[in-house]
């Protein structure tokens, strides 16, 4: 069947020791659609494409039951703090 | 029967610059599809009238050649699900808006139409989700990677630089 939001979550901690993880099952519970919002060192002087590619690689084995993932900030910790200082009124997790 | 066929490579692809005609080097492109198409075993639709005849007959034509072509020829390529006119997606429906911003053409293969080639375009791109945009030859990522390369102003660069050379 589908994969849990907790399923996602570890499997992106044990890979990428998040200092944020944000994970949104967008699928309205089936579990095959995910929004993801993750900020890791490990994200440092790596592209977009890069930093897609090395999550998409740690979620392979979920892929296969998630239709959808959308990958919405892979960001390094610089540039997560950078953001939240420019946009304050966003809510912090 | 070749209509047909070529219809079976022209189904899903959207381009101003494509023909039917089998005269150009896009015709030549058809054949190396039919010549594909028609290797299925036990296919009753196949007939002797459609073994390539060219040169390619003993070349290992491949879909992954068909994508390269794809983004070879075409400034812009979009491996989506539905067409332009009518995403079936709405990851795919966000990338043909975000593209769509910059009024260059657009070229796309609706993957939903034939599966050998949606796996052909993940092997190929090793990138496991659609849609998929290619710009000159690069690939780019799916929408998540447009919508913030065009909030970002990357996509704009990208976009500049001509395939024409």
């Amino acid at each position: 069947m589908g994969v849990t939001k907790e399923q996602v979550e570890s499997a992106l901690r044990s890979k990428f020791s998040p200092s944020h993880l944000e994970v949104v099952d967008t699928s309205g519970g089936c579990g095959a659609s995910f929004k993801v919002e993750i900020v890791s060192e490990q994200f440092e002087g790596k592209r977009l494409l890069e930093r897609h590619r090395m999550v998409n690689g740690a979620l392979a084995d979920e892929m296969k039951d998630i239709h959808a993932l959308s990958i919405t900030k892979v960001l390094t910790p610089d540039q997560w703090n950078k953001q939240q200082q420019s946009q304050t009124s966003q809510p912090v997790a | 029967m070749a209509r047909a066929l070529s219809s079976m490579l022209l189904k899903g692809f959207r381009s101003m610059e494509y023909s039917r005609t089998t005269a150009s080097a896009s015709g030549s492109f058809l054949q190396q599809r039919m010549r594909f198409s028609s290797s299925v075993p036990n296919d009753s639709d196949t007939h002797d009238d459609f073994k390539p005849t060219n040169k390619l007959e003993n070349s290992e034509i491949t879909l992954k050649d068909i994508v390269e072509q794809d983004i070879k020829d075409n400034h812009v390529m979009l491996y989506m699900k539905g067409d332009p006119e009518q995403p079936r997606c709405g990851f795919s429906s966000l990338a043909v808006r975000v593209l769509s911003e910059y009024r260059v053409p657009i070229h796309s293969r609706n993957i939903l139409e034939d599966p050998e080639l949606k796996n052909a375009v993940k092997a190929f791109s090793m990138w496991p989700t659609f849609p998929q945009v290619f710009i000159n030859g690069e690939f780019i990522g799916g929408s998540d990677i447009i919508l913030n390369m065009h909030q970002n102003g990357e996509l704009k660069e990208k976009l500049k630089t001509s395939s024409s050379e």
